[in-house]
């Protein structure tokens, strides 16, 4: 379970104070499906990063499974992120030097898995992604929906409860984007909680919890909805 | 641990590792052998000469005005008896040379009268008289000193050499390499057929010649006094004297006779410095230039890993977003240079061996001692692995946000 309450995020730079969130509170229960939408620069990456531990908040308090985010150092951190959240990106974050196999194993390794254990779940998670064949390819000699599909195996392997996603259809086409939806659908189908941050309505759609930001505050309720009054306003 | 896939990713990348790799093969090359040479030219440097170096000092008395032979005779031993009997003078002689002065006067000795021949041994000459072996602060190791009715003047008229020496162990064993008993007593022939008798054997007197370098050990004490018109005079001070008696005698010297002056006057310490003036050049230059190597080396590593830094900014903050700890990047590039620099070692260490091997025949140098190596290939990779870490620690500093901020 993830429990935000009255989140602040301020960017300071020497000129300018951004403030990104504003006493933002959420909670996302177990093997929840949650779509972000809001218009650009509303603050859904900021909420997406310090869900994920990429970022630190400014005030307020956030809990993951219970435990106060706040009181953890870097290296408990980092732990966290690599045993409980799994990433997924818009420009799929491939380290380009790696082939698939040792993409995927990046997180593992630092999870300290032997190597039966990583062979087994790289393999695993490829076949689940239907990259099996792929192994020993390069991210550049992928198109952009392996690559998600790449990426998307790298956040599985560690079997994470968390799987956070910014945009992951942004750089596919329909038909890629779909079967992109369709993969994460099936994984949270099998328990894992997703949060995803999209602009499009369609695929918001297809979360079963939509929320919307705007200008760092939240508001629970279908898109459509917030989209309209936005207009209007 | 994470060797594998840092390996394969530095083939996908290998130009810059390449190298670097080449750099510090290069730089170990250079570093051991001239490391080799600066511990040879220290060891030179550091070699005793024999005698009582740090309380001795020496000068010169050259005659303007012609005097007769006789004449120079009655000067030398005013001379000698004014520098002895100054109080705080250990004891005094003139002498054709002394150690490390870099000019003296060497003859062949023979085991038979006659000509030279190949077996003949080459050795340095002093000229003293019975105050020779205080003066210079001679270990006797067997036999005795001259007496005094030993030492005779040089006779224009009869040219034949003295009948007795005192010589050197290492110019004994030279001579006769089979002899396990004594030196003394035993003759040897020089300037062809004059037979000389050892009488005294000293542990050590170095030639004037430090750079002789095989034979600087030998050397040959004649009981001989050369009335020349230019006459070097070696005095020992009682320790802490001789700064004190240096001028004191100068002074003393020049007042007693206006018909010569006296001249070069200076401290072993001085002569010393001035004989290896050029050994002393060449460790500060070669120590100067395997600083540099090895700075140059060490910019190179922080350019390179400065470089896959600024180059992997994104991925690094992959990394950390997947897990990675700031140890961890750390780690990363210090495992990867590890690897970069056993590469370049282990060809350098190659590579200084052959130029080793080269240098020894070339330039007859002593062949590398077997730790050199090591220790050069222990201290570059130090070196690396220092200049990893001041790149390393900026990309632990990386925020793991980088994955989702830039596009
Ligand atoms: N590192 C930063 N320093 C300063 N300001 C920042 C930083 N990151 C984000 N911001 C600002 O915070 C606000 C929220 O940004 P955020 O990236 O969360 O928006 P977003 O909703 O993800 O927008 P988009 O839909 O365009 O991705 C923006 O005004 C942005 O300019
Ligand atoms: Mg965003």
């Amino acid at each position: 379970m993830l429990v935000m309450k009255d989140v602040y995020k301020i960017y300071r730079t020497d000129t300018v104070e951004t403030h990104a969130l504003r006493g933002l509170s959420l909670t996302v229960e177990e093997g929840e499906f949650l779509s972000v939408t809001g218009p650009s620069g509303s603050g859904k990456t900021t909420f997406l990063n310090i869900a994920g531990l990429l970022e630190e908040l400014t005030s307020g308090t956030y809990e993951l499974d219970g435990r106060d985010i706040s009181s953890l150092n870097d290296r408990e951190r980092s732990r966290v992120r690599n045993e409980k959240i799994g990433f997924i990106f818009q420009s799929f974050n491939l380290i380009p030097e790696l082939n698939v196999f040792d993409n995927v194993d990046v997180p593992l390794r630092y999870r300290g898995f032997d190597r039966a254990e990583r062979h087994r779940r790289i393999t695993e998670c490829l076949e689940r992604v239907g990259l099996a064949s792929r192994t020993k390819h390069f991210p550049a000699q992928l198109s952009g929906g392996q690559q998600q599909r790449v990426a998307i195996a790298r956040a599985l392997a560690g079997e994470p409860r968390f799987l956070l996603a910014d945009e992951p259809t942004g750089n596919l086409d329909t038909n890629m984007a779909d079967s992109v939806l369709d993969l994460l659908a099936e994984i949270n189908a099998s328990g894992t909680t997703i949060i995803m941050v999209t602009h499009e309505l369609t695929l918001a759609d297809r979360a079963r919890r939509n929320i919307f930001v705007r200008d760092g505050e939240l508001h629970d309720g279908p898109p459509e909805l917030h989209f309209a009054t936005a207009a209007s306003a | 641990m994470d060797i594998g896939p840092i390996w394969r990713a530095m083939l996908r990348n290998k130009a810059g590792f390449i190298l670097i790799a080449l750099q510090i093969a290069v730089t170990l090359t250079i570093l051991v052998n001239a490391f080799g040479i600066i511990q040879e030219s220290t060891d030179k440097i550091s070699t005793e000469s024999g005698i009582d170096e740090a309380n001795t000092f020496t000068l010169a008395s050259v005659l303007f005005t012609d005097y007769e032979r006789e004449q120079r005779k009655v000067l030398i031993d005013e001379d000698l008896d004014l520098i002895r009997n100054t109080p705080g003078v250990v004891n005094a002689v003139a002498s054709n040379s002394f150690p490390l002065r870099q000019g003296g006067w060497s003859m062949s000795l023979a085991l038979e009268p006659g000509n030279q021949t190949a077996e003949s041994v080459n050795t340095a000459i002093y000229f003293v008289d019975e105050h020779g072996m205080e003066t210079f602060d001679l270990g006797l190791v067997d036999g005795r000193n001259f007496l005094p009715e030993q030492v005779t003047w040089d006779d224009p008229d009869d040219n034949t050499w003295p009948a007795y020496a005192i010589i050197t162990e290492e110019l004994a064993k030279e001579i006769w390499p089979d002899e396990t008993v004594s030196y003394v007593g035993k003759t040897v022939f020089i300037s062809d057929d004059d037979p000389v008798n050892i009488v005294g054997v000293v542990d050590k007197m170095q030639a004037p010649w430090p750079n002789w370098d095989n034979v600087v050990e030998r050397s040959m004490l004649v009981p001989q006094r050369r009335p020349s018109e230019f006459v070097r005079y070696i005095v020992r001070a009682e320790p802490g004297m001789r700064d004190q008696l240096m001028p004191e005698i100068e002074a003393a010297l020049a007042a007693s006779n206006k018909d010569r002056i006296i001249r070069d006057v200076r401290t072993m310490d001085h002569t010393r410095k001035l004989a290896y003036v050029g050994d002393a050049a060449m460790i500060k230059i070669l120590g100067f230039v395997v600083l540099l190597l090895t700075l140059i080396t060490a910019l190179g590593i922080v350019g390179l890993t400065s470089f896959n830094v600024s180059r992997r900014t994104r991925q690094i903050g992959i990394r950390r977003a997947l897990g990675a700890t700031q140890p961890a990047i750390i780690r990363y590039f210090l495992i990867e240079n590890s690897i970069v620099s056993a590469v370049g070692l282990v060809v350098g260490a190659a590579l200084a061996i052959g130029l080793n091997i080269a240098m020894v025949e070339a330039f007859a140098l002593e062949p590398l001692a077997w730790y050199v190596i090591p220790i050069g290939m222990l201290v570059l990779f130090i070196v690396g692995q220092f200049a990893v870490t001041g790149p390393a620690r900026r990309a632990s500093n990386i925020s793991p946000a980088i994955a989702t901020r830039s596009g």
